[in-house]
């Protein structure tokens, strides 16, 4: 029951702060905050020894029975750390848009309360249908922050963000709804449950069309290169909490979905796949790194650093062995706070100089100090110094790709040198040389808190991973045992 | 003739009869407008459709019953026939706002609607290629007129009768003549024994007739469908015909020719071994493909909603005839589960439409929607719900109905129109976002006067989301309900 | 394609070829002529005058149509009566049913002023009184009628 508050609290948090909003402003934010808030603490609550399976907490609910779907929810290891991290950037989300979303305040954060709601139901989805059902829902309402409080080409970058989601969710449509006939024909009876279809024995062939339809949609949100080519456009268009959640969340999902769905229901497809994965991250992770030292818009900047760091993901999860699993669930983590943190400062740069050119942002650090120090503290974050939680994910996908192919996991690691280079250029573009003459505020006292939470969490995840790996380390083994990885 | 036979004619009979009343309603009237006798027509027409539909879902769920040769009544056509009069009802309920607004009177407008519905009531019952020529006509004939209906429309929606009429009467001609080619080469007119005498194998020396005559009479029905590439007419009447006709002809007009096209592929599937009856689901393939495809890449082009909807209906009756020709247990209930979704949601779309039209200055053009979730937001939701059900997104309708249908054509092996269906959704997504979008505009400043939803037009838009969202959400009823009148 | 269709096939290739044939000689060894009244529509030999778009008075139309209507409704009428008895009362309430509907027509047509030919007087009340209370432009039988004119029982001005 648990489980589905927490989908629901933020759907109703979102359905009061609407109609909030149109009395007062503020009313709207507070709604959200507190609905957040309390799921945070549901959520929490829900800490505890995995039980059989890796499972916390399970739930089930008939939906459509004639055709085996049905309300499935469960919560592992890997869930609560991604719910957990979902609902703290949401939160600070909120936050971070206290003073920069100005117009439909309510509409706002319905929107961003719906989306949280989907991106929750995704995590803890176990029915195949009722994952789609989420997964797309989550779509909307994010189309609509981009669109309605985006900057300036936000309609084109909506639509280009909804149609390569959607056609690609579509493929993954069909994967399920093959993979549950396939079940169907197998077992006599329809069921759309993971627990039932990860036993479907399953022709190669096919198992491998299904397997690509699920990677389709998971490859798109992640992103891998040449599926890639909404997200720059996204990231730098919507409004500081949309970039947030997208850069964040969103693209957690697509890894989430490969180690949820995609690789243990296909596992013998996944192994006959996995280097060419291996190869598009190990591709992505120097393509992201290269184009991002290129841009001179600082969001794109910082989103083409996305498209490199889940580049390890990607390979992480192919590698499929227990170091590089636990590195790639670290990188999300880290990614999360660590981008999300910079697309706060780009906001809150945009928000006092209206600019987001690197060309024109120049000798910040003595007018605005606090922002600099910030500003050096992520960018060094993102580029992996130890100590800080990128750092140990890197290593440790690093580590547990070695083992198995290690010529891409080599070609990755230079990636490391180029997030150097282009960390460190887009610090000294926009802070050093000669002062700016223009006044500009620091950031006020809830900007800093927004940017310290998630700065303590960097560090706390740098120097003291073991209890995050210690939630995660029982889901971990049971997805390894269920598709036969090294463990 | 037994008892109950009466009963089960009596939607038919209701609905004819309230035409008959509106029409002496209007013959009261005389050549004037006059508001009393308007009034008359509208409650006539709402109460004679309603109570059609209450005896409909009464009689509904009986045993199968021949009535005549023509007529059967059975599970197929307790559904149809229910959604054909509850399309109707919403059609009229949303009208009314729209046509009291004329200053011209508009009791004929009633009359011909509740003809047209008998028309196609009848249509969802035959089972015989006479019933189907009766049908038909009746249905087509009060088209004409529908279109034409409201005079201060101007040239438009002439121009759109004179093409309707032109083309329905050549599509009503093939049908004729291939219903005539038929009956010479077998001998018989109804469906089963007609299907029963092709699978046994043609006559020698008469299969040119009889394919002939089988193309022509697909011709005639899948003019009535607007299946490419006999849907010219479709933009043109979309965009020209008042706004409430035009949701009659997508919603009411469609649901009593699928009713007969289910039939008919039932009994084809019936009979035939694969080898035989192949060549009519080639062809119904072919046509479903090219209706998915062309109509979704025209739709791209279009700035007007009404015929964007016109060439969303075109692929979207393409999307039906893929889950109709996937057969077995799941292919004729998605046709039909698609097509009730698909008619509550057009219903949805053609009603905010209607409502924010007026007859000389119809909200057509997807300027008139810029910024209408600002002006407007309630209306605007219920349209954004109907475009979003549309594309199939989840929480509406027409996402569990694309599921189901999805899943009814993988299940029926048609991987090759599974594949041009997603590349059409996929197209479809793109101008369906562009009318959300352009809702989502910053607001214009006010320019159009905001016209009233009215009380009828409000249950009517309030029931269509609800129904809209609760087969979103919670399908299971419907898919029951389904399951027991289809059968198996 | 069978046996049976060739002959139709050559019928019809005949048919063509001697149509197009026949123009395709007139059209090479034929006299030309670019005169005055070449283009002019011509009767016996003699070139018509005036507009051959005249207009007529739309209740020939009606009456043209409501004709057609019972003409053939009566036909249905001859039909029954041949087997009237073996049809039994089914038959005979089946035909009241019929003839209701023809009478309900006949009432909204006659209502609606479709039997009136031109402008009766009380046409012309009628519309004046209609004038009256709605203020629109009062037309009969698609003339503008203006209040004043001579009534006649002879339509056309």
């Amino acid at each position: 029951m648990k489980l589905v508050a927490l989908v629901l609290v933020p759907l109703l948090g979102g359905l009061l702060a609407w109609p909030l909003g149109r009395r007062r402003t503020e009313w709207a934010r507070i709604a959200a905050v507190l609905a957040l808030g309390v799921d945070l603490a549901l959520a929490l609550s829900l800490l505890g020894p995995a039980g059989p399976g890796g499972w916390l907490a399970t739930f089930e609910l008939p939906w459509i029975p004639s055709l085996g779907i049905g309300l499935r929810l469960g919560l592992d290891g890997l869930s609560l750390v991604l719910v957990l991290l979902t609902l703290l950037v949401g939160l600070l989300a909120v936050f971070a848009s206290w003073s920069e979303i100005r117009e439909r305040v309510g509409f706002f954060h319905f929107n961003l309360c719906w989306v949280l709601a989907g991106i929750l139901g995704v995590f803890l989805a176990l029915d195949l249908v009722l994952f789609y059902f989420l997964w797309e829902l989550m779509l909307v309402p994010m189309v609509f922050l981009i669109a309605l409080w985006g900057h300036e080409r936000k309609t084109y970058a909506a639509i280009k963000f909804f149609l390569y989601t959607q056609a690609s969710g579509l493929l993954m449509l069909l994967a399920i709804l093959g993979l549950g006939l396939a079940h169907q024909r197998a077992a006599g009876s329809w069921s759309f449950a993971y627990g039932d279809l990860l036993g479907v024995s399953l022709e190669p062939t096919l198992a491998l069309w299904l397997m690509l339809g699920f990677f389709a949609a998971f490859a798109v949100k992640l992103p891998v290169v040449v599926l890639h080519t909404w997200l720059p456009d996204a990231h730098s268009q919507a409004p500081t909490a949309g970039s947030m959640v997208l850069a964040a969340l969103l693209l957690k999902t697509g890894a989430y979905g490969l180690l949820r769905f995609a690789i243990p229901l296909f596992p013998d497809a996944s192994v006959r796949f996995a280097p060419v994965a291996m190869v598009l991250g190990a591709i992505g992770v120097i393509y992201g790194a290269v184009l991002a030292f290129a841009q001179t818009d600082l969001k794109r900047l910082v989103a083409y650093t996305s498209v490199s760091h889940l580049g390890f993901v990607l390979l992480g999860i192919y590698a499929w062995t227990s170091f590089s699993l636990t590195g790639t669930v670290l990188q999300m983590v880290a990614h999360g706070l660590s981008t999300g943190a910079l697309f706060v400062l780009a906001g809150a740069l945009y928000e006092r100089t209206h600019t987001r050119d690197l060309e024109r942002l120049r000798g910040l650090a003595p007018v605005v100090p606090r922002m600099g120090a910030a500003a050096l503290f992520f960018a060094l974050a993102s580029l992996g110094l130890p100590g800080l939680g990128n750092f140990v994910a890197e290593f440790l996908v690093l580590v547990g790709a070695w083992e198995v192919r290690p010529i891409p996991t080599t070609i990755a690691a230079l990636g490391l040198v180029a997030a150097t280079l282009y960390s460190l250029r887009f610090f000294q573009r926009a802070f050093h040389g000669p002062a700016a003459e223009a006044e500009l505020a620091d950031l006020r006292p809830r900007e800093l808190t927004v940017l310290g939470a998630m700065g303590v969490a960097l560090l706390w995840l740098g120097l003291a991973p073991q209890p995050l790996f210690e939630v995660v380390a029982p889901a971990l083994d049971v997805l390894l045992r269920t598709a036969g990885g090294t463990p | 003739m037994s008892g109950e036979t009466p009963m089960v004619l009596l939607p038919l009979g209701i609905t004819a009869a309230s035409a008959l009343a509106v029409m002496l309603a209007a013959a009261v009237r005389g050549p004037t407008p006059r508001a009393a006798t308007g009034r008359a027509a509208e409650a006539l027409s709402v109460l004679g459709l309603a109570a059609a539909l209450g005896s409909q879902l009464a009689v509904a769920g009986a045993a199968p019953r021949r009535v005549t040769p023509l007529f059967v009544f059975d599970g197929v056509s307790s559904i149809l026939g229910a959604v054909v009069l509850a399309s109707a009802l919403a059609v009229v309920l949303l009208a009314s706002a729209y046509l009291r607004r004329l200053d011209e009177p508009w009791e004929e407008i009633y009359a011909l609607l509740l003809l047209g519905t008998a028309g196609a009531l009848a249509l969802t019952s035959s089972d015989h290629l006479v019933g189907l020529v009766l049908g038909l006509e009746t249905l087509s004939v009060s088209l004409y007129g529908l279109v034409a209906s409201v005079r201060t429309r101007g040239d438009e929606a002439l121009e759109a009768a004179m093409k309707y009429l032109v083309l329905a009467g050549a599509a009503s001609a093939f049908l004729l003549f291939g219903v005539a080619l038929l009956y010479a080469s077998v001998g018989t007119l109804e469906l089963p024994a007609l299907t029963a005498e092709l699978s046994a194998g043609t006559p020698a020396g008469s299969e040119l007739v009889t394919v002939a005559g089988l193309a022509f009479v697909l011709v005639g029905i899948g003019f009535k469908l607007a299946l490419v590439p006999f849907h010219l007419w479709t933009p043109d009447v979309y965009q020209g015909a008042p706004a409430p006709i035009t949701a009659f002809v997508a919603t009411v007009s469609k649901g009593g020719v699928v009713a007969f096209l289910l039939r008919l592929v039932a009994a084809a599937g019936a009979v035939a071994r694969p080898e035989d009856g192949e060549g009519l689901f080639v062809v119904l393939a072919l046509l479903a493909g090219a209706s998915i495809l062309v109509g979704n890449l025209l739709a791209l082009l279009q700035r007007d909603v009404k015929r964007l909807l016109a060439y969303s209906s075109i692929a979207h009756l393409g999307y039906l005839l893929v889950a109709l020709l996937a057969g077995g247990e799941l292919g004729p209930r998605a046709a039909v589960f698609y097509l009730i979704a698909y008619a509550v949601t057009i219903l949805l779309a053609f009603g905010v439409v209607t409502i924010l039209s007026r007859a000389e200055q119809e909200a057509g053009d997807l300027d008139a929607y810029r910024g209408l979730f600002w002006r407007r937001p309630i209306l605007a939701s219920a349209m954004a719900a109907a475009v979003f059900s549309l594309a199939g997104i989840p929480l509406t309708a027409g996402f569990v109905a694309k599921l189901y249908l999805l899943l009814a054509a993988l299940d029926g092996s048609r991987f090759g129109l599974v594949g041009i269906l997603v590349v059409g959704s996929v197209l479809g997504l793109y101008y369906y976002l562009r009318v959300v979008v352009a809702m989502l505009a910053t607001p214009e400043p006010e320019t159009a006067a905001s016209e009233p939803v009215g009380a009828s037009g409000g249950v009517a838009l309030a029931g269509l989301g609800a129904v809209l969202i609760w087969i979103g959400v919670a399908p299971s009823a419907w898919l029951r309900i389904l399951g027991i009148w289809l059968g198996g | 394609m069978t046996g049976a269709a060739w002959p139709l096939l050559v019928h019809l290739a005949v048919a063509i070829g001697l149509a197009a044939g026949m123009m395709a000689v007139s059209h090479l060894l034929g006299e030309r002529h670019r005169e005055r009244a070449t283009g002019e529509p011509y009767e016996s030999g003699i070139v018509g005058t005036g507009e051959l778009r005249g207009r007529l008075s739309i209740n020939f139309y009606v009456v043209g149509l409501l004709f057609v209507i019972f003409d053939l409704e009566a036909a249905f009428l001859f039909a029954w009566a041949i087997v009237a008895v073996e049809a039994g009362w089914a038959g005979y309430a089946g035909m009241l049913v019929f003839l209701v509907l023809l009478g309900v027509g006949l009432v909204y047509e006659w209502r609606q002023g479709a039997l009136d030919w031109g402008r009766t007087r009380r046409a012309i009340e009628r519309a004046l009184a209609a004038r009256e209370s709605s203020r629109r432009p009062v037309t009969l039988a698609g003339v503008p009628f203006e209040r004043g004119t001579p009534v006649g029982t002879k339509g056309r001005r």
